[in-house]
Formats: C-alpha cells, sequence, structure tokens
C-alpha cells in the first residue's frame, strides 16, 4: 500500500521547461558513459550516468504525466525506486564532462542541478552529510564553523590589504580557514606586484556553492545578495578568485540570484597573474626542478568555459606553470575541456566521500601514468580531494596550487602566522631556501573538527 | 497497376492520412505541454503552460540572436557538428538516417500531393502529375539507400561493439529494428513493382506489390504517429529543438 509520500508525484517547479525537454532530447548515443568520471569507478551501476538518469527521469514522470496516466490515472512512486534514483542522481560530481561531448547539446550541469532541488522538496534529497549544509552555512556563513571576524586572521602583519577598492580578492572558506597558504600566497605576490587590493573580511560569506550542487537553495539567495553587495559597497570593478568553486558560483549563480546592476567582472587570478607575467612584472628567483602536469578544475574549466572562453578558463593557468623556471611540464591525457573530475564537487565528497575517493585515486593515477611528480591546480578543493586520493594510493605525487609554486619561486615568504586555525591546515608545501625549493607535506595538528567538508 | 488493395479507396487513404496527421501533431502537443510542466526561467514559478513552453523555447534559441540560430540550425542540426567531433562513424550513421528518414518524409508527402493532382485533374494537369510521380522513384531509391545505409550501421555497432551492445535497451533496439524493418520493406515493395533503380525487375511480382506497398505503409505511419510522439523517441524532435535551444550546446 502507498504511504503519502508515494503518492506524491515527481516534482517538476525547479527545472525550466526547456529542461524537461532536454530529457526527452537524450538520444541515448552513450557517449556520456565513456567519459562520465564516477562510472569510470562505478562500472556496475550505469544508472549513474547522464544517459540512465535521463531515462530514468522519463520513466518516473510519465507515471503521472503520460498519456496513460491520463486515461488510466497516475501510478504511485515507490520509496525504493526513489531512493535508488537519488542515490544515482546525487552520485554525479557535476562535473560536466557529460554536457562538454552530449550530442544533443544537453547542459547537463544545469540539468542535475536542476532535479536536485525538485528531489529535496519531495524529501528525497539530499544525501550522507550533505543536510548539514545549510545549516552549517546560515549559522556561521562559512562550512567549518569557523568565526567570520577570524577571515583574515592568517594575513600576515606587514601585508598591504585595504578595505575598499577597485580590485578586491576573493578568498573563500576553504583559503581563508583551512588552505591558508594559498590565501598568504595571493596576497604576497599581489603586494610584491604592487597592486593594490582589498578584501572583504567578516563581510566575505561563503560563496554558497555547496547548496546550489546538492540542490539545497533555500539558504543562496541570502549569500549571493550579500556577497555582491558587499562587492559593490567595496567598490570592486575586478574581483580576483583563486578557488575554481567560488569563482563559478560568483561569475554563474549568484548573478541569477540577485535582481540588481552588477558593476564588476569576475576573473581568475590565473589570469591576472598571466597578464601581469606576460608584461614582464614577475621576477622569479627560485627554479622549481619537478615533473609538474596541471589537473583542470572543473568549475575553472569547462564550466567556465562557456563565459569565459577556452583561454580563460584553459590556457592561462598553463601559461602561470609555464613561465616559471625549472618546471618540466606534461599534460594528462584528459586534459582541458575533457579533464577527468578530482570526484569532489557536486557535494560527492560530503554526500558518498567513498565514491570521491575513488574518483581521486582515479586521477593521481592519470598523473602517475605520465610520471609526473606534482599536480598543480587552481582549486583548493579539488587539491584536498586528489591529496586524500594520493594518500589512499599510497602515491609519492605532491599537489598544489599555482599560485603557491609562483610565490615560491618568486621567493616571497609565505609563512602563515599562527591563528586559532593554524592546527587544521594540512597540505602539500614548497619549502624554499633562497636557492631551492622542496617539496613537503604539512599534516594536520588536530583531527576532526570538521563536520562536513566543504562542497563545490 | 492498382496503386490501393484490400478495399482501400484514395479517399480512403487520405482520410487515413488525416487521422494519422492529427495523431502526430496532437502527439506533438501533448510533449509540449508536458514540457511547460517546468517554469519559464531559472528559479521562476511554475506555470504548467504549452503556450508559455513555446515562448521559453523562443527566448532561449534567440537569446544570443538570429545569426547564432541560423548558425546552430546549419552546423549543429543540419551537419551534426557535436556528432562529428566525437565519432565520425556515428556521424556518418545518424546523416545518412537523418537525410534519408527527412528525404523519404518530404517525397511521401510530395508523392501524396502529385496523387491528388493526378486524382481529381486540378488544373488539367492529370499527365504531368503521372509523370511527375514517376520521376520520384529515382530520388525514393537514393535516399532509401542513404537510410538504409545509415541503419545497417547503427545494427551492426549495436551488434559488433560490446560496450555499445551492453548498454542497448529494448527501446534502442525496437527503434533501430523498426527503422530497419520499415527501410527494407520499402525497398521490397519497389522491387516488387519492377522499377528498382539499381535491380529493375529482378523481382517484379506487381500482383502483390500493393499489399506489401500497404504493409510498408502501415510500418512506417504507425511507428511515425502512433509511436513516436508517445515514447523516448520524442527525441527525433526534442534533439534538434534541445540544440536549438541551447546554441549548439556551446
Amino acid at each position: 500500500m502507498a504511504d503519502q509520500k508515494d503518492s506524491k508525484p515527481l516534482m517538476t517547479g525547479y527545472m525550466m521547461s526547456t529542461q524537461l525537454m532536454e530529457v526527452d532530447g537524450c538520444n541515448r548515443c552513450q557517449e556520456c558513459m565513456k567519459w562520465c568520471p564516477t562510472f569510470a569507478v562505478r562500472q556496475d551501476r550505469p544508472g549513474i550516468t547522464p544517459m540512465y538518469k535521463n531515462a530514468r527521469w522519463r520513466e518516473l514522470m510519465a507515471k503521472s504525466h503520460s498519456l496513460r496516466a491520463k486515461i488510466f490515472g497516475a501510478k504511485p512512486l515507490s520509496d525504493d525506486e526513489m531512493k535508488v534514483f537519488t542515490e544515482d542522481t546525487y552520485s554525479c560530481t557535476t562535473c560536466g564532462v557529460c554536457g562538454t561531448v552530449c550530442e544533443a547539446g544537453i547542459k547537463t550541469v544545469e540539468l542535475w542541478e536542476a532535479m536536485r532541488p525538485n528531489l529535496v522538496k519531495r524529501g528525497d534529497g539530499p544525501v550522507g552529510k550533505q543536510p548539514f549544509f545549510p545549516k552549517l552555512i546560515k549559522g556561521d556563513r562559512n562550512p567549518y564553523m569557523a568565526k567570520q571576524e577570524e577571515r583574515l586572521c592568517w594575513v600576515p602583519k606587514d601585508a598591504k590589504v585595504q578595505e575598499s577598492g577597485e580590485l578586491v580578492y576573493f578568498a573563500g572558506c576553504t583559503a581563508a580557514y583551512r588552505q591558508q597558504a594559498l590565501g598568504v600566497a595571493t596576497v604576497r605576490i599581489l603586494n610584491n606586484l604592487n597592486v593594490d587590493f582589498a578584501m572583504l573580511g567578516k563581510d566575505e560569506w561563503c560563496c554558497a556553492s555547496a547548496l546550489i550542487r546538492t540542490g539545497q537553495r533555500e539558504v543562496m539567495a541570502e549569500h549571493a545578495v550579500h556577497n555582491i553587495d558587499a562587492l559593490k559597497d567595496a567598490g570592486a570593478k575586478n574581483v580576483l578568485f583563486a578557488c575554481a568553486g567560488c569563482l563559478r558560483n560568483a561569475a554563474i549563480d549568484w548573478p541569477m540570484w540577485y535582481e540588481g546592476y552588477i558593476p564588476y567582472e569576475t576573473m581568475p587570478l590565473s589570469v591576472f597573474l598571466r597578464d601581469k607575467i606576460r608584461k614582464g612584472e614577475v621576477e622569479y628567483k627560485i627554479p622549481l626542478n619537478y615533473r609538474f602536469t596541471y589537473h583542470d578544475p572543473c568549475h575553472n574549466g569547462r564550466h567556465l568555459m562557456h563565459l569565459k572562453g577556452k583561454d580563460w578558463a584553459f590556457e592561462a593557468p598553463r601559461e602561470c606553470v609555464q613561465s616559471i623556471p625549472g618546471v618540466k611540464f606534461q599534460e594528462m591525457v584528459r586534459n582541458r575541456a575533457l579533464q577527468r573530475c578530482c570526484g569532489a564537487g557536486g557535494g560527492v565528497k560530503a554526500g558518498i566521500p567513498d565514491l570521491a575517493m575513488d574518483c581521486a585515486k582515479a586521477r593521481v593515477q592519470d598523473a602517475t601514468d605520465i610520471q609526473a611528480e606534482v599536480v598543480a591546480s587552481t582549486c583548493p578543493f579539488c587539491r584536498l580531494n586528489l591529496i586524500d586520493g594520493r594518500n589512499a594510493a599510497k602515491s609519492p605525487i605532491k599537489m598544489v596550487d599555482i599560485v603557491e609554486m609562483m610565490a615560491a619561486s618568486m621567493g616571497l615568504d609565505t609563512t602563515i602566522p599562527e591563528n586559532p586555525y593554524t592546527k587544521f591546515q594540512s597540505q602539500d608545501v614548497l619549502v624554499c631556501t633562497p636557492t631551492e625549493c622542496k617539496l613537503d607535506t604539512v599534516e594536520r595538528k588536530e583531527p576532526g573538527k570538521d563536520l562536513v567538508g566543504e562542497a563545490h | 497497376m492498382a496503386f490501393y488493395t484490400l478495399g482501400l479507396t484514395f479517399n480512403l487513404v487520405i482520410l487515413l492520412t488525416v487521422i494519422v496527421l492529427a495523431v502526430w501533431i496532437y502527439g506533438i502537443y501533448f510533449n509540449f505541454k508536458k514540457w511547460g510542466l517546468g517554469s519559464t526561467g531559472y528559479h521562476d514559478q511554475l506555470r504548467n503552460s504549452f503556450w508559455l513552453f513555446l515562448a521559453t523555447w523562443i527566448h532561449e534559441a534567440f537569446k544570443d540572436g538570429i545569426w547564432v540560430f541560423l548558425r546552430t540550425v546549419v552546423l549543429d542540426v543540419l551537419l551534426l557538428r557535436r556528432t562529428l567531433a566525437r565519432s565520425p562513424v556515428r556521424w556518418a550513421m545518424h546523416m545518412s538516417m537523418f537525410y534519408g528518414f527527412l528525404m523519404l518524409a518530404a517525397l511521401s508527402g510530395l508523392g501524396l500531393m502529385i496523387d491528388i493532382v493526378e486524382h481529381f485533374n486540378l488544373l488539367g494537369l492529370e499527365e504531368q502529375a503521372a509523370m511527375a510521380k514517376d520521376l520520384l522513384s529515382l530520388p525514393f531509391d537514393i535516399f532509401g539507400y542513404l537510410l538504409l545505409f545509415g541503419a545497417t550501421i547503427a545494427i551492426s555497432r549495436r551488434i559488433l561493439l560490446k560496450f555499445v551492445r551492453d548498454n542497448t535497451s529494448a527501446y534502442d533496439a525496437f527503434l533501430i529494428g523498426a527503422v530497419f524493418l520499415i527501410t527494407v520493406t520499402g525497398f521490397y515493395a519497389e522491387w516488387m513493382r519492377g522499377n528498382s533503380f539499381l535491380l529493375g525487375n529482378a523481382f517484379s511480382y506487381p500482383i502483390y506489390a500493393p499489399h506489401f506497398a500497404l504493409i510498408h505503409t502501415v510500418l512506417a505511419l504507425g511507428l511515425f504517429a502512433f509511436i513516436l510522439p508517445w515514447s523516448k523517441y520524442i527525441h527525433v524532435i526534442a534533439t534538434p529543438m534541445t540544440l536549438l535551444a541551447n546554441r549548439g550546446g556551446e
């Protein structure tokens, strides 16, 4: 006997009518299955692939909206089938490679992100630890249960950071509380280049990517509106991001929640730095004698390429890496628009951590296959997951951010001042003497504390 | 030679054609209405309307201007650029099936028009209509072979490639099988009439040619009107519309 929840039809309200059409537009060519990073590590579950998710959505919707349902009445949805469909829908990192290769031109990231709130509203999603996101983010304005007034606690005393200005650096929660080396390196480079810039401090709220990715949209509006208003109040004309997840949200998601005029441009830090490199303003002092490869973060690459172009998305970070003396650079087989996702995005790291781990191991293997010693990237969250994957795979490969690479090679002091979050720092770092830089790993001093990993 | 058999008359065929078209149009309306269950924009309220689906689609398709729309029509809908980028074999298959199917459908429509002109001797063009009908047999053959070529690749892929075969559902098998069957019956009907482009009268059997042609017609119209709009095969309509709405997905 169907209970009350069974009688609820599939919700469609968060999907645009053209997205409902897109579901029917899938011609089952199977191309997405060849590229899907989660299916690559879960071959026994074709249901997680776009082709099967579309087919399943069609079937579930047909129970209430087919010609048969109109004539004979709607069929109830069972808990079991909704549970399977929900797990399949959330076993997706929203990396978007399926959309890149889709013959029908389906905008898959937007499609999955529109399916999820319907599942949330019906009471089927989200999964794992994802339900904590709204409460954490609304309560603390960041997912790490950290204090907003300590957002800039990592900024060195001698660093020059303004409270307002035309150029603003939006650090993001992970750089502020968990990968402060990235924040320090960014500030040091900008200071070294004599660039005047501002930071929002406690007025910088979480970009709320985790909420959008997991279909929990209720707190999103507050964060989008607040951050845009804060940037406008600071007088921003150009906003720099060293976090791919924050960048995607600021460039693509926030504007959809904001009704007013947005007077600033959003820009990856790599593009800004490349411009400085091309002008000859960046002076390197120490070579980085390692074999590097570059992992394209989905949010900074495939998601951004339609908005900002492939040059910004793929070429700028590569130029930054290759500009550093001593770097031996080689591409992984899957790169740029067809890269393999690290596995952390779409809420998967918090929702289905073993899946995120297996994807990360697969990406680490990609780097191992080309004998890379270091994987460079521009996403703190990719880096975090790849480090976890590397540790699980017992691989010697290190993961660093290109901003930290540049700061190290420029001979800048990237020491993080002691602060309440020092004990949570855990990452690969470059430790430099005046003549050479060596790779090292900083282990976390205090376990636990994070209830959930942030999701991008 | 008799074109109509088993008690079918010209008027009855016209009536059946109208019914089939009406069912097909209603099927398309039904799908548009179903798609109208979505919203008209990101986080917009629900509208639940056939007309607002159309309005949303037009808004999305023309968002970047008429030139982007036209470019998408040519490069993505007519030349299947995205398919070519991924697999030249699949592109050849899709192009053959797409143009074979489209042109045969167009030629069938044209043939029906000419039939009407001939039957009612409209404008006194009965003789010319009969001659024009004869001229259609060559393009019918050419596009028929094109469709057969595409359908053969499709079936071969599903049989020979393990990954493709493993992920082939009953839906896929039915659609490809049906297209293949319809194409083959169409050819056989032509061969029985004895006026095949390549085979001449090698299979000529005029007495039963109308019967076989009827089987072919029933299968083709059945797939067109009674299955296509009511099943996942609506992708034949939805895929080009998706490409246009998403400006080629680029």
